[in-house]
């Protein structure tokens, strides 16, 4: 019982396998395998380029990877076809699949049309098909949570970029996902409004939830991961406890980048 | 005093003048219902130019630029007649037996029984059909264009929160295609109210033709058409109708801009 109970601990919500990915002539990813596991905070950083969005676009297939294989909580999405023909193969899985993915955008992305607190009920509404009743008091919360209640029937366009982006965590939160991914969540912000979503998902990683988080904060990242994974040019180049990874640096690329980072 | 206006209310009252004001019915179908149809088959056609299949793309681009460049007389001509002996023609090869032919005297149709009358109603529906399939040819650019003009973001979010093709596209990509086809529409709109003058062509009774009779000079007294050359009080009032129609139409696109632009057309928090 003990031993089903540390496995059940460290059960591997995302687990990628060998994923290869190009753009045209050029290899995004050479061959990613990581996993998160159960309450995991992963954060993946390194330079613009090394391949950080693509691989946390790959998880919920909004890049298809050219090969290799991504596992959501035991079941491997399916695809089929090879380069550069690869797609996916059962929409219903996929689309299972990503209604219990979080995703959280750099450029927020909320649906214009759509009031906050609609924006928030639209996929539990629409690709859950939960209960209008349930899933309204829960995106209250959320959006309470989140610290803008008060704007819940107000449109994205009238709301700060640091008010849409917590907006759109609530959006995540409310489809109770399996995992939070996170890309560059606060790269589109002014300063004084990073702190606030930082703020945010901060509590998030407090709480337990798994989460995969592309960012360019380097103190962030340290502050709020459980690992590190430093992608450069397309492969792990060293990945570790933030401890580790910042505290006792191997490869001199990842120095490099650190003391880059460090003066900006 | 009182009989002069005895005689304009019997004059303005008379069996045919009433006949004139309910063919505004004609009119204000035809532009209704070719409206409509301009939408549904711009939207069909934005879909075809979308399409990831090539011979569907080349279909709705074909569709597009080519029926854009025909005139909408012409058209109007060629399209109910064209589909009226089309008809004609496959109830011909299934009724006519060789004797019905060689007893046929007419050109046209190959004999009697394949005949296929078509009083005004049917002529009102195939001519708003032909005004559906011309502007709708207008209409197919301008929605394309606006579906293009859909943040790319937003579909991907949609995408990303596991809602199937059918629902971006119509939750997401279609709902705020309008806030970008509207001005556009709102052209195409007004070009086929301006085209609902050409219903005469088609042996429709409609208000052109009847303020044309109606304002011929004529010497009735017995029928209370007493006038000389009035065409151009007639075509005055059609100047009105017009004129209101674009009016109204401006009203209602304001109000439907401001229904599909909210959130989308920022306003101040």
């Amino acid at each position: 019982m003990a031993q089903a109970a540390a496995a059940a601990e460290k059960w591997p919500v995302v687990a990628i396998r060998d994923l290869h990915k190009s753009f045209g002539n050029l290899d995004v990813l050479k061959g990613i395998s990581f996993s998160a596991r159960e309450g995991e905070v992963v954060s993946l950083i390194g330079s613009s380029g090394s391949g950080k969005s693509t691989l946390l676009r790959c998880i919920n297939m909004l890049e298809v990877p050219d090969s290799g294989t991504v596992t959501i909580d035991g079941e491997e999405i399916s695809l089929r076809g090879s380069k550069p023909r690869r797609q996916i193969a059962d929409e219903n899985q996929i689309r299972r699949i990503r209604s219990e993915l979080g995703m959280v955008f750099q450029s927020f992305n909320l649906w214009a049309h759509l009031t906050i607190l609609e924006n928030v009920m639209e996929a539990p509404l629409i690709v859950q098909r939960r209960p209008r009743g349930e899933v309204h008091e829960e995106a209250l919360a959320m959006l309470a949570k989140v610290g803008i209640r008060e704007k819940s029937d107000s449109y994205p366009a009238q709301l700060s970029g640091g008010q849409q982006q917590r907006a759109a965590i609530a959006r995540a939160l409310c489809i109770n996902p399996r995992v939070m991914l996170f890309d560059e969540p606060t790269s589109a912000l002014d300063p004084e409004l990073e702190v606030e979503v930082l703020r945010v998902i901060k509590v998030l990683a407090d709480e337990g939830r798994t989460m995969i988080l592309v960012t360019h904060d380097m103190e962030f990242a340290r502050s709020v991961s459980d690992r590190v994974i430093f992608l450069h040019q397309g492969l792990i180049e060293e990945e570790g406890t933030p401890d580790e990874v910042f505290g006792a640096t191997k490869s001199t690329r990842l120095k490099q980048f650190l003391n880059a980072a460090h003066h900006q | 005093m009182s009989d002069d206006f005895a005689f304009w209310l019997s004059y303005l009252t008379n069996g045919k003048h009433l006949t004139w004001y309910a063919s505004f019915q004609f009119t204000v179908f035809a532009a209704a219902f070719g409206g409509t149809l301009a939408v549904v088959f711009g939207l069909i056609g934005a879909t075809l130019k979308n399409s990831r299949f090539l011979p569907l793309r080349i279909i709705g681009t074909i569709y597009s630029s080519i029926v854009r460049g025909v005139p909408d007389v012409l058209f109007f001509l060629f399209f109910p007649l064209a589909f009226e002996q089309g008809v004609e023609w496959i109830i011909a090869s299934q009724v006519c037996s060789p004797e019905m032919i060689a007893a046929q005297s007419a050109a046209w149709p190959p004999c009697k029984d394949a005949n296929w009358f078509l009083g005004t109603p049917e002529y009102l529906v195939l001519a708003s059909v032909s005004l559906g399939l011309v502007y709708g040819a207008f209409a197919t650019n301008v929605i394309h264009g606006a579906l293009r003009s859909v943040p790319q973001g937003q579909l991907e979010a949609a995408r990303a929160y596991g809602m199937s093709a059918n629902q971006v596209l119509w939750r997401v990509h279609i709902r705020q295609m309008w806030v970008y086809a509207l001005p556009g529409l709102s052209n195409v709109w007004m070009l086929i109210i301006k085209a609902t003058s050409l219903l005469s062509l088609l042996q429709i009774a409609d208000i052109v033709l009847w303020a044309d009779r109606l304002g011929a000079p004529n010497f009735l007294p017995a029928v209370g058409l007493v006038h000389g050359d009035w065409r151009w009080r007639y075509y005055l009032v059609l100047f009105v109708f017009y004129i209101l129609v674009t009016w109204i139409s401006e009203k209602g696109f304001d109000a439907i801009m401001r229904r599909a632009g909210r959130g989308i057309l920022s306003e101040a928090p």
